[in-house]
């Protein structure tokens, strides 16, 4: 079985016509949209699943929509389809934006954001095992998600400060991959105590 | 309203059965693509270098609407399953099946924001410049799909069709 789908495999990115440049630019930034759009989606969903800020609550029993998060009522409510359309929408805004500024930006914002998607959470969590078990005077003050967020930004503005444009490049689709698993470790680990270690 | 012509059960069964033929559809057209894009190109005789045989970009496209009808599908059936199915599963004390269900509902979503970079991998001129994240992307995708289907049966299996 020997396919054709590569038949346009030879095609230039460099060939000159104007009707083939018109199409390449357009192919650059349908593709700017989706590599952003697959990595912005999985990474606004864990933290909208992790943060529970679903954009609307379902409620199967009722039949009812409400806006943002609605615990309360008959029967069990429902943050999964809020969590989705919500992240799909932010993602879709940011994936347009995305197509406005250069490459060399958009990998920048890309290293600057996903490090600070991981460095703010670890810093908040490291805050609270500090206050509970180093501290020795009332730290309390310190558990505060502003407070987590000075060490989380620094740490992210260096990480993309340090981090070679090479290998911002060839992170770029990585980050395809990276995300989504990264985004399903968090998720899963979250699963850990409420059902598979009861 | 079509409870007057076909009973509730039966028609939440209809669908749980229409959303399973979807799932086999897909099931087999993401892993014969996954395995295609694993498999390396052969050499022939005369030192060409035979393509490996890859389903075409058209393939792809089917795959992304089968999987975003299968999402639409499974996200209304998911109406059902929470109130039917989750809370006696949790009084059964199944506590893993609910687990990996909750995990299916994650998993579904993250192969759903892959969905554009999927379809655009697979376009040409894409397809040749970016083989290795078409391919990934793809073995995620089939993982996605191969990981609901069985979690989605065993789910089934407690209260569904043919249960």
């Amino acid at each position: 079985m020997t396919q054709t789908l590569d038949a346009g495999g030879g095609f230039s990115g460099l060939d000159s016509s104007p009707a083939k440049g018109a199409t390449t630019r357009e192919g650059a930034r349908f593709a700017t949209f989706a590599i952003t759009f697959g990595i912005a989606f999985p990474l606004l969903y864990t933290v909208y699943e992790r943060l529970n800020w679903p954009l609307f609550t379902y409620h199967p029993v009722l039949g009812n929509l409400d806006f943002w998060r609605q615990s309360a009522g008959v029967g069990p409510p429902m943050f999964w389809y809020g969590w989705i359309v919500l992240a799909a929408a932010s993602a879709f805004v940011v994936a347009c934006s995305a197509m406005l500024v250069s490459g060399y930006w958009l990998r920048r914002a890309t290293v600057f954001c996903l490090a600070l998607a991981v460095l703010w959470p670890a810093a908040l969590t490291g805050l609270r095992i500090f206050i509970v078990d180093w501290a020795t005077f009332d730290a309390d003050f310190l558990n505060s998600v502003w407070v987590a967020a000075i060490p989380a930004f620094v740490g992210a503005a260096a990480a993309t400060y340090y981090l070679p444009a090479r290998l911002a490049d060839r992170l770029w689709t990585s980050w395809l991959l990276i995300v989504p698993i990264g985004g399903l470790v968090v998720l899963g680990y979250s699963l850990l105590q409420p059902w598979f270690l009861r | 309203m079509i409870f007057s012509i076909i009973r509730e059960d039966t028609f939440w069964k209809i669908l749980l059965f229409v959303h399973f033929l979807l799932a086999v559809g897909l099931l087999a057209a993401v892993t014969l693509q996954a395995v295609a894009v694993l498999m390396p190109a052969r050499q022939v005789a005369g030192g060409f270098i035979d393509r490996s045989p890859v389903p075409a970009a058209s393939y792809a496209a089917l795959i992304a609407v089968v999987y975003v009808l299968q999402a639409l599908m499974g996200a209304w059936i998911y109406i059902k399953y929470r109130t039917y199915v989750r809370i006696p599963m949790e009084e059964l004390r199944h506590f893993w099946t609910v687990g990996s269900f909750e995990l299916k509902e994650h998993v579904v979503t993250m192969g759903l924001g892959l969905l554009p970079a999927y379809w655009y991998f697979w376009q040409p001129p894409a397809s040749a410049e970016y083989p290795s994240a078409r391919k990934w992307v793809t073995i995620f995708l089939a993982l996605c799909v191969w990981y609901s289907f069985i979690v989605g049966h065993v789910a089934n299996d407690f209260r569904g069709v043919g249960s």
